[in-house]
């Protein structure tokens, strides 16, 4: 079983607990406005090319490979709480290789970082094989989703809706883009949607920072960003607050080096 | 903690060297006094010490509570260079520049006091008195204890002056007796360790502060003398106190002056030694935020996760410090090279990383380096010429050459003669009862010799295996023509050799293969040299020096081979990793596939130190689990079998900045090989070799 990768990051800070090594696995069937990963995107390989140099991003994997790299590494990963994260992309755009990674690993511990955008029934499989998933949600609003990321949210919010029977552990990550999912209307409606929803650890803000334009050029794609960049965000936490949702704003409590 | 506003003013005033109108070049002429009196070497070394002292005028400032300030720039030499020539000549061997970079006995000195010390070589003397050497050493030895004495009492004296009445009853006490404070014995460390500088010593390591410091804290802190602020206080100013004098230190660059700290540990009876000053010491030097001195962290699998939490703050701040040593493969590996349990237990590290032992090691750690590189660039160049049929005959060449490069460094080192050194004999564990100068040896007296460019040694044989041998898609004759030619006209091959063989550093275990063995048989070297000369015998290492810088691209006056375009694809002049790193510009998968390649060298057999060195972006730094990543980084580095390692951070934009904009970023500290510096204080070179460590992919 063959799957394509394009990228693997060793102490990847930001993506669940203990040392951990992320796995990026490439396609997305998503157009996200803001995504950050354009290389992440399109399903095959691709050269990219910047003033660096040219650079292939992208490469075939077999799942027996790619499952003996990560448990070469099990010896750190495990008894330092940590494990594997499977992010893209969209890792379920490749569910047939993501399960025969994980069938293969060795006693690590999954975070599967999905949007949640796949058939019900592979994301329940998928998801009983992990420890803990981080599950984006942008935008609650069906037509507002399909105008920000050309795509309906339906499936995603049905597979957050059988996250509790899963009984598998989440966070609901939600990408603070200013005026596009920062609004009020929309973070009140997630507040509402996970509030009660069992296994829910908390609820992730990730304040929006500057896409790296220079990434899509080297796609040879152009990031033309239709809303506001430099609009201040809206960081009310109080919608979750009031419905006592555990929330969290990431990047916080950052001592600036001197 | 914050500093104080006393203390950050006093930080700032030293950064801006407010204290330089005090020096001054007027150095007392010794050449000319001895050559008048007729002294021997030794007792011109006392002279020195004498008059270096008694040439510094107390200079007590009003917000200082430790006091020294250096007037006098430079250290005058012993003999005029005729009288040295003349001298020279008569003697069998040859001399060496001062002893440095090693480690006093603080500890011992700081507890017995000075005046035990002066007792105990009255006695010597009396019992040796039939022996003249000994008679020398001794009568010189008492000589400059009696010098820093005076110097204490002047500056006593100077501070009753001022009705500084607490700093006086300090110095009254100490060096010369046990202090009984906290206070009394910095200020008592801040003089004896400022007086080996005035006696022409370099790299002066402060050891294990944390372990010989707490008693007198512990003492004031039970009686209510003192609360831990002020202990804070106290220490921050002891810090500070360091970097006064840090441009005077030579080094190969400002900040390369080898005062380093080690702190955690076990005792010599192997009992956990981390103390509430070991943590305190992490924080102040978090808030003192200078060059020096340089932090080490003695860690095990099992060492606190807060205190590693504390130990990564340092880091975040872009220190470049702590660097850690792992007492799991450190202690073992110590005994193993014959070092006695105790004394393994109680290592600490000379200027950079080398363990040594604090007290009873006159070792010369830093003898010279072998180059990985040129032995494998000789082997292959050699044997494709010739027409070698399989690999193990390059390997075979590769390990000759390593140990003509091992034989050729330590040669002429059994030669060596170390000049004199009456006053850093007395702060030492033996010379004062044996009646022999530390000059003499004490009882490690090893050489160390650094292994450099590791990695690209290693990707260069592995290239050779892999295509030459193994594949037979690369015909010997395209490749040397090609290292000829500095990959000029072969791009393509070099793009191949680049990016398609494997490579140290991404736990291979084809590429780490010939690591390990480079490692294995550089041990093989220096055991088969034997004894030194001086009953010690050779440590090899993982350290590189400045060494990454200087044989890629040469130096007047350099004894290790030079190399140019070599078969890991690497250009004439390109630099190589410095310590234990992936060749730069070489794709690694991350920093754990990095440890557990650099955890297969055998440190049973590889002693001298060198440290790992990851380099993390600053963006690791975001967000609340920061630390505690940083933390498991760290655990995992022992967890896994690594010997020591520094994990540096920085902002490329930043250090950009600071190169067009100096003037701005006069505090921006990075990490260089072993030690820590103003960025903007470094030559060009070395600016340039920690940005591309930081320059990766698009
Ligand atoms: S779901 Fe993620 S990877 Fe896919 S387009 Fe959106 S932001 Fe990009």
């Amino acid at each position: 079983m063959r799957g394509i990768v394009f990228d693997i990051i060793e102490f990847a800070v930001h993506d669940g607990p203990g040392l951990r090594t992320t796995v990026f696995l490439k396609g997305c069937p998503l157009r996200c406005s803001w995504c950050h990963n354009p290389e992440g995107l399109h399903p095959a390989p691709q050269i990219l090319t910047s003033p660096a140099g040219e650079r292939l991003a992208g490469r075939v994997w077999e799942a027996s490979e790619l499952a003996a790299l990560l448990n070469r590494q099990g010896d750190l990963l495990r008894p330092n709480g940590g494990g594997v994260t499977f992010s893209g992309g969209e890792p379920l755009a490749q569910y047939e290789f993501l399960l025969a990674v994980l069938a293969r690993l060795d006693h690590l511990d999954v975070v599967l970082d999905t949007s949640g955008y796949a058939l019900p029934e592979v994301y329940a499989e998928v998801v009983s094989r992990c420890a803990l998933i981080y599950q984006d949600l942008k935008l609650v609003d069906p037509a507002a989703h399909v105008r920000w990321t050309g795509a309906d949210n339906a499936w995603i919010l049905a597979n957050i809706a059988q996250l509790p029977r899963l009984g598998v552990p989440f966070v609901l990550r939600v990408p603070l883009v200013p005026t596009v999912t920062d609004t009020p209307l929309n973070l009140r409606a997630i507040a509402r949607l996970a509030d009660g929803l069992d296994g829910l650890l908390r609820v992730d803000l990730l304040p929006y920072h500057r896409a790296a334009g220079g990434k899509y050029r080297a796609c040879g794609m152009d990031f033309v960003p239709d809303y506001p960049e430099d609009a201040p965000l809206n960081l009310d936490l109080s919608p979750f607050d009031d419905l006592g949702v555990p929330v969290r704003l990431a990047g916080e409590s950052y001592d600036a080096p001197l | 903690m914050p500093l104080s506003e006393r203390l950050s003013a006093m930080r700032e005033a030293v950064r801006a060297g407010a204290h330089h109108h005090y020096r001054h070049d007027d150095t007392p002429d010794i050449a000319a006094e001895a050559a008048a009196r007729g002294l021997t070497w030794a007792q011109r070394a006392a002279l020195r010490t004498v008059r270096m002292c008694a040439g510094e005028p107390p200079i007590i400032e009003p917000d200082q509570r430790i006091v020294f300030t250096r007037t006098q720039r430079r250290v005058p030499p012993l003999y005029t260079p005729d009288d040295w020539a003349a001298f020279r000549a008569t003697l069998d061997g040859d001399p060496s520049g001062e002893i440095n970079n090693i480690c006093a006995d603080w500890g011992a000195v700081l507890d017995q006091g000075l005046l035990a010390r002066r007792a105990q070589a009255l006695a010597t003397r009396a019992r040796l008195a039939a022996d003249p050497a000994a008679v020398e050493f001794l009568e010189a030895a008492v000589a400059t204890i009696d010098s820093v004495l005076d110097l204490a009492a002047r500056y006593a004296a100077e501070a009753r002056r001022l009705g500084r009445n607490d700093l006086a009853a300090a110095l009254d006490e100490a060096p010369a007796n046990r202090p009984t404070s906290f206070h009394a014995a910095l200020q008592a460390l801040r003089l004896l360790q400022a007086v080996v500088w005035l006696s022409g010593h370099m790299h002066v390591g402060l050891g294990r502060l944390d372990q010989y410091l707490w008693p007198y804290l512990a003492a004031d802190l039970a009686a209510g003398r003192l609360d831990w602020p002020g202990a804070e206080e106290l220490l921050a100013e002891f810090f500070i106190s360091l970097n006064r004098d840090s441009d005077l230190y030579p080094g190969v660059q400002v900040g390369d002056n080898g005062q380093s700290v080690m702190l955690g540990g076990v005792d010599r009876a192997g009992r956990e030694a981390v103390n509430p000053l070991t943590w305190a010491a992490l924080r102040v030097a978090g808030a003192v935020a200078m060059i020096d001195p340089k932090i080490n962290l003695r860690v095990t699998p099992d060492t606190d996760h807060e205190l590693l939490r504390e130990a990564s703050r340092l880091t975040r701040l872009g220190l470049g410090f702590p660097q850690y040593a792992n007492d799991d493969q450190v202690i073992p590996g110590l005994v193993a090279f014959g070092y006695d349990w105790e004394d393994a237990r109680d290592y600490t590290v000379a200027a950079c990383w080398e363990f040594i032992i604090p007290g009873r090691g006159m070792e010369i750690v830093n003898v010279g380096a072998v180059s990985f590189p040129a032995a494998a660039d000789a082997a292959i160049r050699a044997g494709l010429a010739a027409g070698d049929a399989g690999f193990q005959s390059i390997l075979d060449r590769c390990e000759a050459e390593i140990r003509a490069q091992v034989h050729a460094l330590i040669e002429p080192e059994r030669r060596l003669i170390l000049p004199p050194a009456p006053y850093f004999s007395v702060l030492m564990d033996g010379p004062l009862a044996t009646g022999r100068d530390l000059s003499a040896g004490l009882k490690y007296n090893n050489f160390g010799l650094h292994g450099a460019g590791c990695a690209a040694g290693a990707d260069a044989l592995q290239a050779i295996h892999e295509l030459v041998y193994d594949q037979r898609t690369l015909a010997p004759g395209d490749l040397l023509a090609a290292l000829d030619a500095d990959f000029e006209g072969y791009e393509s091959l070099r793009t191949r050799l680049r990016e398609t063989v494997t490579k140290v550093g991404n736990n291979d275990d084809d590429a780490d293969a010939q690591l390990v063995w480079l490692f294995e048989r550089f041990a093989a070297a220096c055991a088969a040299e034997g004894d030194n000369g001086r009953g010690g015998r050779i440590r090899p290492g993982t350290g590189t020096a400045m060494f990454y810088v200087w044989l890629a691209r040469g130096r007047a006056g350099l004894r290790e081979p030079v190399v140019g375009a070599t078969a890991d694809g690497r250009h004439v002049g390109d630099l190589f990793g410095a310590n234990l790193a992936p060749t730069p510009g070489v794709t690694v998968r991350g920093p754990l596939s990095t440890l557990q390649t650099f955890a297969k060298i055998p440190y049973d057999q590889i002693v001298n130190g060198g440290p790992v060195t990851l380099e993390l972006a600053d963006n690791v730094f975001r967000g609340d689990e920061a630390l505690d990543k940083v933390a498991l980084l760290v655990r995992a580095f022992a967890q896994v079998g690594c010997q020591q390692m520094q994990i540096n951070t920085v902002n490329l934009a930043t250090l950009e900045d600071a190169q067009r904009h100096p003037e701005q970023h006069r505090h921006l500290i990075v990490r260089v090989w072993g030690w820590s510096g103003y960025f903007v204080e470094l030559d060009p070179v070395y600016q340039e070799h920690v940005m591309s460590r930081h320059r990766h992919g698009l």
